[in-house]
């Protein structure tokens, strides 16, 4: 191969590396919404570092609760917030303690 | 019917009640529009039968939020007492939890009722409720233990069945005011869930034999 088309070659996979390192730098918040007695959505998918936010927009309490216990947001009141940071890959299933049968899904990559 | 083979059988003697009265009040006022589409047989029947408009409506805003706020009131009562003689921590946090998200729905309507101006009005079937939630909390007292969670969760389950059916088939139906329409559906999912709930720990409880 001509040098200059190596050089290229290095040159266009250190820029793919960089934007690879640019995307996994930014983390960014995602919202799963609390609406009607559900999870909205049932389930997402973030990357590590990333932001979860759960916003309640009913009116009444709800929770976070991971059956891991690698969260528990207690009550979020009516129109609240709860964040959490994604730290640890995995796949975390977790619920409401108020509402038992709302059940959600949070896999981080 | 024996009180031991339905925990509360006026409470829910009252919703089933309702349902009926006002599916039959339904059904009333289907019977002109069902006209239309009679056999030839019948069509000259048409020309007699009075406007649908004309017939009386058979609830009123006014009383569908007086019966929504006497629902929550008694199942709030029901969960105060759970919450005091509830034997496991589950059905006393479900005690807990039909205090406080009826308490948020309650809020809801009372914070409706000021909007419109409106002042509940008591009617038949909110005193039968509270009369039905009266005599399914004297019940309550006098149970214990694995005896009282069993009563007060089957009955939990029948009732929010009821009223579920009750919204459904009656309350949103007739409902005239849109906020309020949006209210009981609001407020559906609150019911829909506690129910499943209820029935977990039911089934629980049938394993267990708590």
């Amino acid at each position: 191969m001509p040098r200059h088309a190596s050089l290229a070659a290095v040159a266009s996979l250190c820029l793919l590396g960089a934007i690879a390192a640019c995307s996994r730098a930014a983390p960014r918040a995602q919202t799963v919404k609390i609406q009607n007695f559900v999870f909205v959505p049932a389930e997402l998918t973030v990357a590590r570092g990333d932001t979860v936010v759960w916003s309640n927009t009913d009116f009444v309490p709800h929770s976070t609760t991971a059956r891991n216990s690698a969260w528990d947001s207690k009550a979020i009141e009516a129109n609240g917030n709860w964040r959490f940071v994604a730290r640890d890959a995995g796949r975390y299933d977790y619920y409401c303690v108020f509402h038992p049968n709302m059940k959600g899904t949070i896999v981080v990559r | 019917m024996s009180p031991s083979r339905l925990t509360n059988p006026k409470v829910l003697g009252s919703l089933i009640a309702i349902s009926a009265f006002f599916s039959l009040a339904g059904c009333k006022k289907t019977e002109t529009p069902a006209a239309d589409t009679a056999s030839p047989a019948v069509a000259p029947a048409r020309d007699t039968t009075p406007p649908a408009a004309a017939a009386a409506p058979a609830i009123n805003d006014a009383q569908i939020a007086h019966i929504a706020v006497t629902a929550d009131a008694v199942d709030s009562a029901a969960g105060e007492l759970a919450k005091k003689k509830g034997s496991t921590k589950a059905v006393k946090s479900f005690g807990q939890t039909m205090v406080t998200d009826h308490g948020g729905v309650n809020k809801q309507a009372v914070a409706l009722v000021t909007k419109l101006n409106v002042t509940p009005e008591d009617n038949d079937t909110s005193k039968q409720l509270k009369a039905g939630g009266d005599a399914n909390l004297a019940k309550l007292e006098t149970l214990s233990g694995a005896a009282f969670d069993k009563a007060y969760i089957d009955n939990e389950v029948a009732y929010h069945q009821a009223v579920l059916d009750a919204i459904d088939k009656t309350l949103i139906p007739n409902a005239k005011n849109a906020e309020l329409k949006g209210l009981l559906e609001k407020v559906r999912p609150a019911f829909a869930a506690h129910l499943e709930h209820a029935k977990s720990i039911q089934a629980t409880q049938s394993k267990t034999g708590a």
